[in-house]
């Protein structure tokens, strides 16, 4: 054993703060100075140190000036929290990856064990704040970040080959950061597709100890392959050791919701939702599970609530207000249901939440008697579909459906439920709310047999172009996934496969602008749909390839 | 001060507030947590001024610093220990630097051993990591160092080692070590009242709590009270998985 006596006094680590932006973020006076002094015996300049008392005040500043330290309190009085500012601020990208966040608290919470990287501070520092406990906390994230910075820099190039070389090589040697460096290194596996070669890095390391974020990246391993049985076991054993770990707890409930178990995922996030009841995305997915288990009382409290908190928020969705509406009419509120639509429409003006918002409309007035004003409203939706002049996404669809088959033009309805089901054949969820619609309008042993017709002409339709290429036959393979994108131009596997054919054509045939800008656009639309595929990843890089050479 | 402690109990409300003694207890354990950091944090700026030393109250304010310092970490024991029974603690374990982890703990408590001129050695290897809940874990040892200070004559050490795939970590004064009857204790710390004399057993069950937390595979943390050791005083003995 290596002694080494230890010298009693405060370590000093130079810190060095020279050009350096400060914010300080604190609805105290106190406190604030409080902070100031600190950073200033830190070695921070005075004239760089600038404090605002509210949400609204930092978000300005933040715009104002590009930051390389925030210190913010998490509770702000009213209006935006803390973790609201700062994922206003990353979401705007107002700071960036090199910028210092510390959140302080008064006590630990539990937002500080859920582990998402994308909105968290660098930090979380209990109060009392003091010189030693700031400085220690400084060097530690300097240190870190300076670990990572080239390692980001590559993601966010999406050169994750090179991200990943970065973060063997810095594994051999760096100690300190070996545990995040593992989990990063399994995030990029992941990301890429490499599940066998992820699966066998953490099996490695469950191998020593029981990680629960390992657990659950196998999980997410295991969803990604549709073993939904074991990812459920894994959760429930890190839910069970690791109540705290929340976002184990949302992928607990994503899985028993895949399953079709309702109820279970329902008990999952209400307790995880009891943990921590300041989730925007929780509590609204609360509600949908709820609402499916016909508990419309407890639907309406959570889309309720997942509104309130969504007011200063970012994260704030349309699914929160149209799950409300839905809500406030099935207990018998229309009038009220109508007031949070119309908040909606002011809120958000996408599209795809128009059209959700007019069939949500539409079956309120339905629910409240008023069949006239329904099919008014299904009328005009069904036309503006049918048309183009409006492009519901795949629950807007949904809803579309539903509206129509309760204002009897079931043909429209069947017409858009085939459609989505051509666009996603392989999704579990969606093949049962389908069904569901089916069943609420006394239609469900037609509507299993137009399913199952459905998925398995979209399922012929989607392969048959890789099947020809496989064969050589390139100008067939090319015209069978033109084919089938024009019928479903929604599908995400159609949309690779089409990519994938045109960039095996090219490679044979040579490239031509007009094919690469084809490949392209059937990627971008494939990644809006489902963001970060690993197929799309991987057929980005060979088209980029592809595209060096000429 | 009234207004930071409604202020910072709005976080919480989602308790449906009963009239009930543990919310009170609660409340006000918040309210104070509160009071007491703006005491840390005055008493540390005039300590930390250059002035600091030559003041005549120096030794008095150091006293008081550390008796600040004190109550709040027994206010968060008690939080935490409130949480914990209520299954709402953020249980939080982290691959920790043991050398960096024991200097910040040691750094709190510098000025003071210095007054009572009482050596304090660290023995951890620098490249030291284990994985633990560092909060919970600095409460332990934070604990153990101010009993240890009050019953040590000039020496306390602190060690920390990796032995058979566990942590252990020892904290060995040379005072007059424990009472047989908490070592005989050793087997039911969690009933422990009357902690080393005058205390009120909080400590050793928080500590009791937060090594039991911790585990892997089969294993648990447990706690250990020893007499003897290098400093043939009394031995508080931490081992996590």
């Amino acid at each position: 054993m290596n002694i080494n006596p230890l010298a009693i006094a405060t370590s000093d680590v130079e810190l060095n703060f020279s050009g350096k932006n400060v914010l300080i973020i604190d609805d105290y006076m106190e406190m604030r100075s409080i902070f100031r002094e600190i950073l200033s015996s830190c070695g921070a300049e005075v004239k760089k140190i600038h404090m605002a008392t509210n949400g609204n005040e930092a978000i300005a500043w933040l715009k104002k000036v590009p930051f390389d330290i925030v210190l913010c309190d998490l509770i702000l009085g009213s209006g935006k929290n803390g973790q609201q500012v700062l994922e206003e601020a990353k979401h705007q990208s107002l700071v960036g990856p090199s910028c210092l966040w510390i959140m302080i608290t008064a006590e630990k919470t539990m937002e500080a064990v859920t582990g998402t990287a994308e909105y968290q501070p660098d930090a979380y520092l209990l109060k009392p704040v003091t010189e030693a406990s700031l400085r220690a906390r400084l060097v530690k994230i300097w240190a870190k970040k300076e670990a990572f910075a080239e390692i980001h820099k590559a993601m966010k190039q999406q050169d994750y080959a090179r991200a990943m070389s970065l973060c063997d090589q810095r594994l051999s040697s760096d100690k300190a950061n070996a545990a995040d460096l593992l989990r990063t290194k399994c995030d990029l596996l992941l990301l890429t597709g490499e599940y066998d070669r992820a699966k066998q890095v953490l099996k490695g390391i469950l191998a020593e100890r029981d990680f629960p974020w390992a657990k659950a990246a196998l999980a997410k391993l295991l969803l990604k392959k549709n073993d939904l049985d074991a990812a459920r076991n894994l959760l429930e054993e890190v839910v069970e050791s690791n109540p705290a770990y929340l976002e184990a707890q949302d992928l607990l409930a994503h899985t028993l919701q895949a399953m079709g178990d309702l109820a279970g995922a329902g008990n999952v996030l209400e307790r995880a939702a009891k943990l921590s009841p300041n989730s925007v995305i929780r509590q609204k997915n609360l509600g949908q599970v709820s609402m499916k288990l016909g508990k419309m009382e407890d639907a309406e409290r959570a889309f309720r609530k997942s509104v309130a908190l969504g007011e200063y928020s970012v994260l704030r969705t349309a699914d929160a207000y149209l799950g409300l509406a839905k809500a406030c009419s099935a207990n018998k509120n229309p009038a009220q249901a109508l007031k949070v639509l119309g908040q909606l429409n002011k809120k958000f003006a996408a599209d795809e939440v128009r059209v959700k918002a007019l069939a949500v409309e539409g079956l309120v007035h339905q629910q409240s008697g008023n069949g006239e004003k329904a099919k008014q409203i299904a009328d005009e939706l069904s036309q503006a579909i049918g048309s183009g002049s409006m492009h519901p996404d795949s629950d807007g669809a949904l809803e579309a459906a539903r509206l129509l088959m309760v204002t009897g033009d079931k043909e429209k309805a069947i017409e858009l439920l085939q459609k989505e089901i051509k666009n996603n054949p392989e999704s579990a969820a969606l093949l049962r709310d389908v069904a569901e619609i089916f069943d609420q309008a006394g239609m469900g042993e037609e509507g299993s047999r137009l399913i199952e017709t459905s998925r398995q002409e979209a399922m012929l339709i989607m392969n048959r172009g890789v099947l020809l290429i496989s064969k050589g036959q390139y100008e067939e393979a090319l015209s069978a996934m033109r084919d089938a994108y024009a019928a479903m131009p929604a599908n995400i596997r159609v949309l690779l496969n089409l990519a994938h054919v045109i960039i095996t054509y090219m490679q044979k045939n040579g490239a031509t602008p007009e094919l690469i800008d084809e490949a392209r656009h059937s990627l971008r639309t494939a990644n809006e749909l489902s963001p970060g595929e690993p197929r799309f990843i991987r057929l980005t890089d060979t088209l980029n390839e592809l595209t060096a050479l000429r | 001060m009234l207004g930071v402690s409604n202020k910072k109990q709005s976080d919480t409300t989602d308790v449906p507030v009963v009239f009930n003694m543990a919310n009170f207890l609660v409340s006000s354990v918040h309210d104070m947590k509160n009071s007491v950091s703006m005491l840390i944090c005055g008493l540390d700026k005039v300590l930390t001024s250059a002035e600091a030393a030559q003041l005549s109250t120096h030794a008095e304010l150091v006293q008081m610093n550390h008796e600040a310092k004190r109550i709040n970490n027994r206010l968060i024991q008690l939080l935490t220990l409130y949480k914990l029974g209520q299954k709402m603690y953020p249980f939080d374990p982290q691959s920790v630097c043991l050398d960096d982890f024991l200097r910040t703990i040691v750094a709190q408590y510098a000025q003071l051993l210095k007054f009572h001129e009482i050596h304090l050695e660290v023995h951890v290897h620098p490249d030291l990591y284990w994985y633990f809940d560092e909060d919970l874990i600095s409460g332990v040892i934070g604990n153990a160092l101010n009993n240890a200070m009050r019953h040590a004559h000039h020496r306390i050490t602190i060690s920390a080692l990796e032995c058979e795939g566990q942590l252990t970590l020892r904290v060995e004064d040379d005072g007059g070590g424990y009472p047989v009857e908490l070592l005989q204790g050793n087997d039911n710390v969690m009933q422990s009242v009357d902690f080393h004399g005058g205390s009120t057993g909080l400590g050793l069950y928080f500590s009791a709590m937060a090594a039991r937390m911790h585990r892997n595979r089969d294993l648990r943390g447990e706690l250990h009270l020893e007499n003897g050791g290098s400093l043939q005083g009394a031995c508080f003995v931490l081992r996590l998985p």
